[in-house]
């Protein structure tokens, strides 16, 4: 039986919720599940190539996180990407308001851009989440 | 004769074990065997669930001292 693809739609910009996004992301892709990921809102600062060090933002889970050394989640998105069916997309709209253009986020991580609607009309054949 | 693989993934976190063994799957022949060394605890129940699903076969789960011995067979 081939799983349902799984649609992400991540709109945090808490590290703990981006964690989780690519963690099911990535362990999705790797299990014979395609896995598409949406980033807009505030999540897209995550993903600015400029923030370095400065990337993610979170509560008490996020600070033990980066004490104990965790997978990057960016990392394990590659992850995703390298070994699974894993495609990421930007929103437009978060693009367009921010005046971003796509060079500014992590090389080599999205795919495309893309508007919700979309989006949400190719999730209608699979389980959506949303963080 | 299969040959095996050793990875020592102690010390790494969810889904770190997974995704280094995964990895070293893709390098290997079918018929040979990678054993990876995870002290994530969630490792010997995520890692036969995974094999399970994508059609591998696990050889074995060995409860060591702090961490467990997974040892799996690449299939396909």
């Amino acid at each position: 039986m081939t799983s349902q693809p799984l649609f992400i739609l991540l709109c945090s910009p808490e590290h703990e919720k981006i964690q989780m996004a690519a963690m099911m992301a990535s362990v999705g892709a790797v299990s014979d599940r395609a896995v598409h990921v949406f980033v807009s809102m505030n999540a897209m600062f995550a993903f600015d190539k400029q923030a370095a060090d400065a990337r993610y933002k979170g509560g008490a889970f996020s600070a033990l996180l980066k004490e104990k050394g965790a997978p990057d989640a960016i990392t394990l998105f590659e992850q995703g990407k390298m070994l699974g069916d894993l495609k990421m997309y930007i929103c437009s709209m978060a693009l367009d308001v921010a005046g971003w253009s796509e060079d500014r986020l992590v090389d080599g991580l999205f795919d495309d851009t893309m508007g919700l609607t979309k989006f949400l009309s190719d999730a209608e054949a699979g389980q959506f989440v949303t963080l | 004769m299969s040959k095996r693989t050793k990875i020592d993934a102690r010390g790494a976190f969810c889904p770190g074990p997974l995704m280094e063994l995964i990895a070293a799957l893709k390098l290997i022949e079918v018929g040979d065997e990678v054993e990876i060394w995870s002290s994530d605890k969630g490792s010997a129940k995520d890692v036969p669930e995974w094999v399970a699903k994508v059609g591998h076969e696990m050889v074995g789960v060995e409860a060591m001292d702090g961490y467990d011995s997974i040892v799996v067979r690449k299939a396909k």
